[in-house]
């Protein structure tokens, strides 16, 4: 019973460390192949519009939403002390720190990490990956590398527009709903903020882009198993990188606030 | 020493031993087409060529240079002297079929857009598919995606071309069609082909010499005719096409067996 118990832990133990191996050595492969060649500009362009420009909706969305929800809870609490001024400051300081970039975080994890775990992963089991090795061409600087340009890049920028979208979200809520002016909502979101606020958001939003990118390509590159393996694969990636972003998030924060 | 070299080479996955001890030797322009039941390691053996696959034991050599101690970069460069041609034709279904034969070339060559235009519409003459450049491979027929698979296989003009099962899934008719394009290529382009097939037919025409794996082993390798009159018990129920016989590792039950007499 008790060698059972410790069997099972170890063999436990030694697949979590594959694992954790196989992603850091794909990874690394990764970053190596940043500046192999031939570089290939359209397929880069079109990363970027599957990153960037068609996630566009969904992070306006979820931003407006989100930020509107807590300007609401805000405005509430706030008022049972008699201080809705400081309403608009927390919820600047708390989009700018915090909302934007793990909201957006969040949403890409789920609709563009799951598209890349399940593209991947289809071209895994009927071949194409193969067909890509046969034609001479590393998968991975082929397939992994664009697409962590793309999320490193448009993460940051889509951060800022949630940011930019927070403020809006904020002001329909403080300002429309809740009778502040507008002229102090407009002075008073920024109040607490620094530009190392931004800078942080923007630092935190570039390694949950990595993320992504990295665990859903690799999701799908280690695809197996026909049709349901390409079924797990989005949803093991979208779990993995969730996890990941929110862990990496307080280490981050943690690092960067100091 | 051949163009390809398969020396000993032995691949298991887990407690299952796929090939074992195998040794063939293909020449320059010659067509080695090999046979087998299913689950004798034929792809498996193809796979290792291309060095998709790493041997347990022995080695494969193209051209002399051993495919498991090449460093990623120089394998790159033997399998642009390789064509391979997969069972489902593996095509990138992303891409239009025009795409899929010039990757190769805008990858590799530098060509201007005319030269991989002409090219790619040369590819695609060459195995009867001129006129579907525009089209998605889902918009194709079985026999259609192996053609283009094939055009995409000869664009880089590879000496060497490896066929795994071409023919599988499709109706004779589009068979037969499939195996007169390997044989216009094999002596259009003069390259050296392994060819994976069960059909019996298009094997005894392609081949130079033909090859049969049992349980992970090459019991023969011979010219067609000499093949053909090998009295092994395997290679006779191989050709007659026999339920009976030592070939089937996973006999039918004696009820099926009886039903089938």
């Amino acid at each position: 019973m008790v060698l059972t118990f410790f069997d099972k832990a170890g063999s436990g133990v030694l697949r979590a460390m594959d694992t954790a191996g196989d992603f850091a050595v794909l990874s690394g492969r990764t970053f190596a192949a940043i500046f192999k060649r031939p570089f290939d500009g359209a397929n880069l362009l079109r990363q970027f519009q599957a990153v960037g420009i068609n996630s566009l909706p969904v992070v306006v969305l979820t931003s407006l939403a989100v930020s509107m929800v807590f300007a609401v809870q805000l405005a509430f609490g706030f008022k049972q002390f008699q201080a809705e001024g400081l309403a608009s400051q927390v919820e600047g300081l708390a989009v700018m720190r915090e909302l934007a970039p793990v909201i957006t975080g969040l949403m890409l994890a789920g609709r563009v990490g799951s598209a890349m775990a399940a593209e991947l992963g289809t071209m895994q089991v009927t071949e194409q990956i193969d067909a890509l090795e046969c034609l001479a061409t590393d998968p991975i600087h082929y397939l992994f590398v664009p697409r962590l340009i793309a999320s490193a890049v448009m993460l940051p920028i889509l951060t800022a527009v949630s940011v930019y979208v927070g403020f809006w979200g904020g002001y329909l809520i403080l300002v429309g709903v809740e009778g502040q002016s507008a002229y102090v909502y407009g002075n008073e979101f920024y109040k607490l903020l620094a530009f190392r606020d931004l800078r942080i958001a923007l630092y935190k939003a570039f390694v949950f882009g990595m993320i992504i990118a990295l665990v859903g390509c690799w999701k799908g590159y280690r695809t197996q198993g026909g049709a349901e393996g390409v079924g797990n694969a989005p949803t093991s990636s979208v779990v993995t990188s969730s996890l990941w972003i929110l862990i990496s998030d307080f280490f981050l924060t943690k690092l960067l606030l100091v | 020493m051949g163009l390809i070299d398969v020396v000993n080479l032995s691949k298991a996955f887990g407690p299952k031993v796929v090939l074992s001890g195998v040794n063939l030797s293909v020449e320059e322009g010659e067509s080695l087409v090999v046979l087998g039941g299913s689950g004798t390691g034929k792809t498996v053996l193809l796979r290792n060529i291309m060095g998709l696959l790493t041997p347990d034991s022995g080695h494969v050599a193209v051209e002399g240079k051993i495919i498991s101690r090449l460093s990623r970069d120089e394998l790159f460069q033997v399998r642009q002297s390789i064509g391979m041609c997969f069972q489902m034709a593996a095509l990138f279904d992303s891409m239009t079929v025009f795409e899929n034969v010039a990757f190769g070339l805008r990858r590799h060559q530098k060509m201007t857009e005319g030269q991989v235009t002409a090219r790619v519409e040369e590819c695609l003459s060459l195995v009867g598919m001129r006129g579907t450049d525009k089209l998605k491979p889902a918009e194709l027929s079985g026999g259609m995606k192996r053609r283009v698979g094939f055009a995409r296989a000869i664009a880089l003009k590879p000496k060497i071309l490896l066929f795994d099962e071409p023919t599988t899934g499709l109706d004779p008719v589009m068979t037969d069609v499939i195996g007169k394009v390997i044989l216009d290529l094999k002596h259009e382009l003069g390259v050296t082909t392994i060819t994976i097939t069960h059909d019996l037919k298009s094997a005894f025409i392609i081949a130079d010499r033909i090859a049969l794996l049992f349980r992970g082993e090459c019991i023969a390798c011979q010219t067609p005719e000499v093949f053909r009159e090998n009295p092994h018990p395997v290679v006779q129920q191989f050709l007659r096409g026999d339920a009976d016989g030592p070939f089937l590792q996973d006999p039918p039950p004696p009820k099926h067996k009886e039903a089938l007499a």
